[in-house]
């Protein structure tokens, strides 16, 4: 079929090719920092298989602490990727001056934190894959009948740390360098969603703080469908979901109306090209 | 009947853009040099048709920029309107933005990464283009600017002129009704530059396209022949073709050469006296003469046939179209600041 100017319509499914076609290309030009980037991933579970040796066996930790630590490496490595992805890619393109381009095309300006955020997704994803098969290879002792309710859960956080990342960008688009937001929100997340130890290990405060975060939940509820003694600390998964739900209700609808708003504004001030 | 098959390719009325200083919260965000409203555009009007090429000059802050990005939707206007093939460029931007190929005055929003096949190709899916519809488009449009060679060099690879090619190609890819072109020539060598220009009139005429085109070189945009709108400073200074430009401000002027000094200091008399020229110049026995109103090549040599036989050569010199421009802008504000 030949293309009419003005007739080519929208087509999501199309656009998300188009953006992991284009980001997996610029992401083989560089094969070394590509393979850097996966060992900086895959490190840390040799760090937890020592670690477990030295821990032996812990009640908090469901007396295995390996198989508790790469459930919480496993699920920071998805969510990580989906946070930063956004932020990373709106401020590579603001750098590279390839950001306008894409405002000129004909996307509504609202997904495309979505399409930006798309391939960095889904090597989240296959970075997480690999940390569980080679936690497999180690000896940690994953229920394979959880991995359903694993994947709806990190489905879940994957949406929640988007939207985080969405108003991040927000800010990013107006102040131009927002990153440091993220990069903190990341560190917090790491502390208080018990990634490599339990939740009730922290002071009640924090405990508390924890609940806040959408990495508690997939994390300490991944941890309850994976593990037959998830430690001291576990949220059962129907809760889990009731709360990412909830969050991603709130937080993406808002986070795409502000990111459309910042565009807006910075817009009419004239200030979308500068850095 | 839609809009688009009935409208004029871009038709702005009234159009302005302020930009203010950033408000008190903003400036904990980001640092901004904008102290007090800058009136980027002051009222400004114009109409592009399919099949016209409208050149925008105008110096540095001139608007004409912040006039291309209205209508592409990257700044909002003040008051007025904007409309390309008849959609509102505020209301209807994602209409307006598969209507239009765009052409921004940096290479670097091009992926350099990826081959030239690769930049359209993804161009062509965010348009809606796939399949073989999309590969033939990829490869009769590198054709057609001349770069199919080097559909799978990356871009990074190529030289500035093959940049601006692609850029080209990429803005005509999904065969746009306007063409929206900001300094195509910028970063571009003479002789690619003069290539390009002709490659653009071409798709124009072919295409019936509506282009809007900015360059700082004018010499460019006087071998365009086409419409052009003189912007300084957010106003329409002149909005017609260059030709009747040059006719209103320009003076013919001539250069003599004389076999001797004393030959040109006598025709220097001979022009000056009768009041045929505007301003004479000489050095050494070569006689400079802008005509006074009125006058033709044909009086000044009535004037000097006593000394014809001395004269080793004659020209005519046509003002740089830079020194008109000067002048019409030295003009406008003449009359501005009088009472």
């Amino acid at each position: 079929m030949t293309h009419i100017a003005g007739t080519g319509r929208f087509r999501p499914a199309a656009v998300s090719a188009a953006f992991l076609r284009m980001d997996f290309i610029e992401d083989i030009s560089y094969p070394l920092s590509l393979i850097l980037k996966e060992l900086g991933t895959l490190a840390p579970i040799f760090i937890s298989f020592f670690i477990g040796d030295l821990v032996g066996e812990a009640p908090e930790v469901g007396d295995d602490y390996f198989t508790f630590a790469t459930i919480g490496l496993l699920v920071s490595t998805v969510l990580q990727s989906a946070l930063g992805g956004f932020g990373g890619a709106l401020q590579r393109a603001q750098n590279r001056g390839t950001f306008e381009t894409l405002l000129v095309e004909p996307v509504p300006w609202p997904f495309l934190p979505f399409f930006m955020n798309l391939y960095r997704i889904l090597s989240g994803f296959a970075s997480g894959i690999l940390v569980f098969l080679i936690g497999l290879a180690l000896g940690a002792n994953y229920i394979m009948g959880g991995i359903p309710q694993l994947v709806v859960l990190l489905v879940l956080g994957v949406f929640a740390s988007t939207a985080i990342g969405v108003l991040s960008a927000s800010l990013m688009v107006l102040a131009k360098r927002a990153q440091p937001v993220l990069t903190l929100y990341g560190l917090a997340a790491s502390l208080l969603a018990g990634a490599a130890f339990s939740v009730d290990q922290l002071p009640q405060p924090l405990q508390w703080l924890s609940y806040a975060i959408p990495h508690t939940y997939v994390i300490n509820s991944a941890r309850s469908v994976l593990m037959d003694d998830p430690g001291t600390f576990s949220i059962p998964f129907d809760t889990a979901v009731i709360a990412l739900v909830v969050f991603n209700i709130l937080v993406f609808g808002t986070g795409m109306w502000l990111f459309n708003r910042a565009l807006q504004y910075a817009r009419k001030m004239g200030m979308l090209s500068g850095y | 009947m839609s809009a688009a098959t009935t409208a004029a390719g871009v038709q702005v009325e009234d159009l302005t853009k302020t930009y203010y200083p950033s408000p008190g919260w903003m400036k904990l965000l980001v640092r901004s040099n904008i102290k007090q409203p800058v009136y980027a555009l002051d009222g400004i009007g114009f109409q592009v048709n399919p099949g016209e090429i409208c050149a925008v000059v105008g110096p540095n802050g001139a608007g004409k920029t912040t006039t291309f990005r209205i209508l592409i939707g990257l700044t909002s206007s003040t008051t007025g309107s904007a409309r390309v093939m008849g959609y509102d460029c505020e209301s209807e931007s994602i209409k307006v933005r598969r209507l239009v190929g765009w052409m921004p005055a940096e290479d670097r929003s091009l992926i350099m990464r990826l081959s030239c096949a690769e930049n359209l190709h993804f161009h062509g899916r965010l348009n809606g283009m796939s399949g073989e519809d999309l590969s033939r488009r990829i490869r009769d449009t590198l054709a057609k600017v001349g770069i199919a060679h080097a559909a799978d060099s990356s871009v990074f690879a190529l030289s500035a002129g093959m940049r601006a090619r692609l850029q080209l190609a990429r803005a005509l890819l999904h065969d746009p009704k306007v063409l929206i072109l900001d300094e195509p020539t910028g970063s571009v060598d003479p002789v690619a530059s003069h290539e390009l220009l002709n490659l653009i009139i071409e798709t124009v005429e072919e295409q019936g396209l509506a282009c809007l085109i900015s360059s700082h070189r004018l010499e460019e945009i006087e071998a365009l022949h086409s419409h052009a709108i003189l912007l300084d400073r957010g106003q329409i200074r002149y909005d017609g073709d260059l030709d009747t430009l040059r006719g209103d401000l320009d003076r013919p002027s001539i250069e003599i050469e004389f076999a001797s000094v004393d030959d040109a200091g006598r025709a220097a008399q001979e022009i000056k006296n009768p009041g045929l020229g505007e301003s004479v110049r000489l050095d050494g026995t070569l006689l400079s003469c802008v005509l006074a109103p009125g006058v033709t090549i044909g009086r000044v040599l009535v004037a000097l046939e006593p000394l014809n036989d001395r004269v080793v050569h004659l020209r005519e010199v046509q003002t740089p179209l830079r020194d008109l421009l000067a002048e019409m802008y030295r003009r406008e504000r003449t009359d501005e600041a009088s009472p």
